[in-house]
């Protein structure tokens, strides 16, 4: 027959180990996230000695569906595709930081910016540039799926381009080189958008 | 009778019994076009708790098609089943422009954002010149431009009213932009509030509150239609 005193004791050690166990469990799984979780103060782009310059994002919001320009320095090559390129790859990567308000999955996401002269200016306009933006088909394929949250995309980097590249009046898109439908099943990537100022805050419906 | 005499009471009785004929004659039913986006190889996009969009468009038309039905609408549909093969938008377009519906929803779900997305296209009103001029098809929406932004406004107030948060803004989407008549896309997304857990767009009473909302904001917009046109007939 086991003492009382030693049944007592064994069940208060096995609680302990199973108590330590959980305690351990739960602190590894705590600093797994803490060091797989992005954060905002991981450096996207190579620290450079180039001089920087003020650029303006076209930030979106998914919680209102609105788009606020913001100033951020940074530094840019000057030929227009490849400052394209870079100044969309550093968009795309900021709404992959984690208090991001329009979350997109991190990862390379403009293969190429192509820019020439638009071959089809609206009738009465002058010649200006097209941009063509080359969308890499893993961006596409991990891109949330929705009307507005498509939409906010393609505006911001609307946006965005138009705000660096002034002569840029008209962009169009592709997906690893090709004409795609849609972005990720709703915004249309076939159509030819204005490089207009897309900065909005949309509007309560009004009592007519 | 003398025949002179039988004609003469012909046409008398012809103008005494028009007017009541043409009173027993029932009003023309609105007719609404709805299409539940996506389907069959299309799933659209994937939501919570391994829903499809394109199965949760469906049920939320049939939930309502039954509110419009009710309240006296003519409902034509895309789809009442998973189509076995693509449905292409250009086909959906097709069938609303050949039924010159009074209003066409296009219904869609996602899991970002907040509430309802009432979206108008985002073409350049058009004035059209001439009447009988050829409506290209990648910009056929943009002469209902105006038209489609009094409606997504009518149906944004009754949202408003019915105490659910919505957002109205425009977006380039097929068939959005093919479509000749008022036309919007609703695209429902989850309900956040900050004091309480968000509500999936799979919730049924959710889902039962905005079509409610949607079916008194057509019946307003009927008879705002038919408001306008009274005069215009009266003129006449």
């Amino acid at each position: 027959m086991i003492p009382r005193y030693q049944r007592i004791l064994f069940w208060t050690l096995v609680a302990a180990i199973l108590l330590m166990i959980a305690f351990l469990l739960r602190g590894c799984e705590q600093a797994h996230k803490r060091l797989g979780a992005p954060s905002a103060d991981t450096p996207i782009a190579a620290p450079t000695a180039a001089s920087t310059e003020d650029i303006t994002l076209y930030l979106a919001n998914d919680t209102d569906a609105s788009i606020t320009p913001t100033t951020e320095s940074l530094s840019l090559p000057q030929e227009p595709s490849i400052r394209a390129r870079a100044l969309l790859d550093h968009l795309l990567a900021t709404y992959a930081l984690p208090a991001s308000a329009h979350p997109l999955q991190a990862g390379p996401a403009v293969a190429d910016v192509f820019i020439f002269t638009d071959p089809n200016p609206a009738p009465g306009d002058q010649p200006g540039q097209l941009a063509v933006i080359n969308l890499r088909g893993s961006f596409v394929d991990n891109h949330p799926s929705g009307i507005q949250v498509e939409a906010l995309t393609v505006n911001s980097i609307i946006g965005t381009l138009h705000a660096a590249l002034p002569q840029i009046t008209t962009i169009r898109f592709l997906v690893d080189g090709q004409p795609h439908d849609s972005l990720a099943g709703h915004a249309d990537l076939l159509h030819t958008y204005p490089a207009t100022d897309t900065a909005a805050k949309p509007m309560p419906p009004t009592e007519p | 009778m003398k025949p002179p005499f039988k004609l003469i009471a012909a046409l008398v009785v012809t103008f005494l019994t028009a007017p009541a004929a043409q009173a027993q004659q029932p009003t023309p039913r609105t007719v609404i076009f709805l299409d539940p986006a996506h389907g069959g190889p299309d799933p659209g996009a994937h939501l919570p708790n391994n829903i499809l969009e394109k199965d949760l468009t469906l049920a939320f038309a049939t939930r309502l098609r039954a509110q419009l039905s009710t309240a006296g609408f003519t409902l034509l549909s895309t789809r009442d089943a998973d189509p076995a093969v693509p449905f292409p938008t250009d086909q959906r377009a097709e069938i609303a422009n050949h039924a010159h519906p009074a209003a066409c929803l296009i219904l869609h779900a996602t899991s970002s954002g907040s509430g309802i997305h009432v979206i108008t296209s985002s073409l350049p009103e058009r004035q059209p010149d001439d009447p009988h001029a050829t409506i290209p098809w990648n910009t056929a929406q943009s002469a209902s431009i105006p038209q489609s932004l009094a409606l997504a406004n009518e149906i944004g107030l009754a949202l408003q009213h019915a105490k659910l948060p919505v957002i109205l803004s425009r977006a380039a989407i097929r068939p959005l932009d093919n479509i000749i008549c008022p036309a919007v896309a609703i695209e429902i997304a989850p309900l956040t509030r900050s004091d309480s857990e968000p509500t999936p767009v799979t919730d049924t009473a959710y889902q039962q509150n905005i079509a409610q909302a949607i079916s008194a904001a057509l019946t307003a917009w009927r008879s705002r239609i038919a408001a306008a046109a009274a005069p215009a007939g009266a003129q006449r």
